[in-house]
């Protein structure tokens, strides 16, 4: 039986408030909600998935991670080899080597793969990553971002590329991602208030300090990106499990550069803030895309304005980096909001 | 109890301590003064295996100069840094548990700070707040709170009187004096030597990494020595 610190009860209480969230959106869409809507909440929930693991590093660590989307990636397609039916992939995969074509798995055993593959590479990777400086990381986690999308672009007699891979069972609905996504809340809360998620926020506030405190900063920052692949890993099976088709462009930079607009947004430092982030730019986007076809609105016809969306999501990191660096929410989980704080 | 000898301290290239050698006794309370740049927290770091050093750092008859920092903390040295390095971004709580790092048992470590939630009220009413919202003062006692966290044997204080008005830096003191009735050891490193010597069973007086003088507190407190050496004037 783990014994759950005074900080990680609360947390648990901030995690069942945030869970009743997700429930309400997620019921209301699936009984609502067109078939239109329903896909597009779940995939909601599966960038809220990908917050959530960019959230366990950059937010405690607080080094900036772009190659997130590449590791939703390696889960996605690790899972998508694994399971997809061996007389699909003959025809899809003709020319695939190591006899990636002649098997295939049940679901949940697919999944589990994808998710030790891909912790393992996160692994090798972070023991480089976590002993740079913070600018020196980000940059190494871009090139990383980029290595791993050539690989998928040009192995295309494993990946396809550019192309569809298709085939790959649809396991999951909207509910089993709702049921994901509140676990993954769960663990980035417990992690967040443990032992290893204060030390490793101190240490991102003070390194020195830190250290004279006895914290070993390189582990627990390992530990925190690991756990963040992990995460990630899921977030790329649940997409593959639900669309059935996956290609390497959503791995790349509009997907990186959307994740990270959600979580500066609603303050990376805090899970609630992650959460609140992806949902307003879920949501908010929807609203641009409309304002793209050029609608007439309140008789007014508006001009098509193509693009529209890509400006908005530059303007929402620039305005919130300009006037509210630590994002919505700062430093404040959701239950600190139900008790005053006094100054 | 803890005892130094020939340390020479390193911040890269540059010698900052050329080979002094102090010894603190159980139960007493020994202050390291100089003026700015003298090499009092070189040496605290180098106790605390945070600086590169030579020569011998023993504490309770052991030698812990090889010694990482955690396996340092676990012996029983536990230091309150200069500048006080509060974790500004954490709560008042979370700073605390964070002097605590080695201490593994929740249920352990939460009697513990109750206990110096009773004993420092002021953060006990602040305990969910951001540390960055304290007064100068109160970071102060955070600092000290948090060291005692670790349950030291040793305490080693770097000038906890920094920054703060005359009236919190008399609190601060009252504070230290309190913890050594109650049979702490505590290692004291001040620039304000007056406060300090009034504190100090025995105090080593340091200038350009050496140390110039040392003796009880009454010694160097007639000593025109002291006061030149504090004042930069020969």
């Amino acid at each position: 039986m783990i014994r759950l610190s005074s900080s990680q009860r609360s947390g648990l209480v901030g995690a069942a408030l945030l869970a009743l969230v997700l429930v309400a959106i997620g019921l209301l869409t699936a009984y609502f909600g067109s078939r239109y809507q329903v896909r597009l909440v779940y995939s909601a929930y599966v960038n809220l998935i990908v917050v959530l693991g960019l959230q366990v590093f950059m937010g405690n660590a607080r080094i900036t991670n772009l190659s997130h989307s590449a590791f939703m990636g390696i889960g996605a397609y690790a899972a998508a080899l694994c399971v997809t039916p061996e007389n699909i992939k003959k025809i899809s995969l003709p020319d695939a080597p190591w006899g990636l074509a002649q098997f295939s798995l049940d679901p949940v055993v697919s999944a589990l793969i994808a998710v030790v593959i891909t912790a393992v590479l996160a692994l090798l990777l972070g023991m480089l990553i976590v002993r740079l400086t913070s600018i020196g990381a980000t940059i190494v986690t871009l090139a990383i971002l980029v290595i791993i999308h050539a690989i998928f672009l040009y192995r295309t007699d494993i990946f396809k590329g550019n192309q569809a891979f298709f085939g790959i069972p649809q396991v999951f609905n909207l509910t089993s991602v709702i049921a994901i996504a509140i676990l993954v809340v769960i663990v980035c809360r417990l992690f967040r208030e443990s032992r290893w998620g204060i030390q490793l926020r101190a240490s991102a506030d003070d390194e020195v300090g830190a250290a004279a405190m006895g914290v070993q900063i390189y582990r627990l920052r390992l530990i925190a990106w690991v756990l963040g692949a992990v995460i990630l890993a899921v977030a790329g099976i649940c997409y593959a499990y639900f669309l059935g088709t996956i290609s390497a462009r959503p791995f790349y930079f509009n997907h990186v550069f959307l994740t990270l607009a959600m979580l500066i947004l609603g303050g990376m430092r805090t899970v609630t803030g992650a959460v609140l982030g992806t949902f307003l730019i879920s949501f908010g986007l929807e609203g641009v895309r409309y304002l793209e076809t050029g609608p007439v609105f309140l008789g007014i016809d508006l001009p098509e304005a193509l693009g529209l969306s890509g400006i908005a999501l530059g303007a929402v990191i620039v305005l919130t980096m300009a006037l509210r660096p630590t994002g919505i929410m700062g430093n404040r989980e959701i239950e600190t909001l139900f008790v005053r704080q006094r100054h | 109890m803890l005892t130094i000898q020939d340390l020479h301290v390193f911040h890269g290239p540059i010698e900052a301590v050329h080979g002094i050698s102090l010894e603190v006794e159980q139960g007493k309370c020994i202050s390291l003064l100089g003026p700015n740049g003298a090499g009092k927290t070189s040496t605290i770091s180098a106790i605390t295996g945070i600086a590169r050093s030579t020569g011998l750092v023993r504490f309770e008859g052991r030698d812990l100069s090889r010694d990482s920092v955690e396996a340092r903390i676990a012996a029983g040295i536990a230091v309150s840094p200069e500048g006080r390095r509060i974790f500004s971004n954490l709560t008042v709580l979370e700073n605390l548990t964070l002097g605590a790092a080695l201490q593994k048992d929740a249920a352990e470590k939460a009697k513990d700070t109750d206990h110096w939630f009773s004993l420092f009220p002021i953060l006990a009413e602040r305990r969910d707040q951001s540390a960055g919202t304290l007064s100068g003062g109160e970071q102060q006692m955070l600092a000290i709170a948090r060291a005692l966290m670790a349950r030291p044997k040793i305490l080693l204080l770097d000038e906890p009187s920094l920054g703060l008005a005359p009236k919190i830096v008399r609190q601060i003191f009252d504070l230290i004096a309190d913890l050594k009735t109650r049979g702490m050891t505590i290692l004291l490193v001040e620039q304000n030597a007056t406060q300090a010597l009034k504190l100090a069973d025995y105090a080593y007086l340091m200038s350009s990494g050496r140390i110039v003088a040392h003796g009880t507190a009454d010694d160097l407190g007639k000593s025109d020595k002291l006061m030149a050496e504090l004042t930069g004037v020969a």
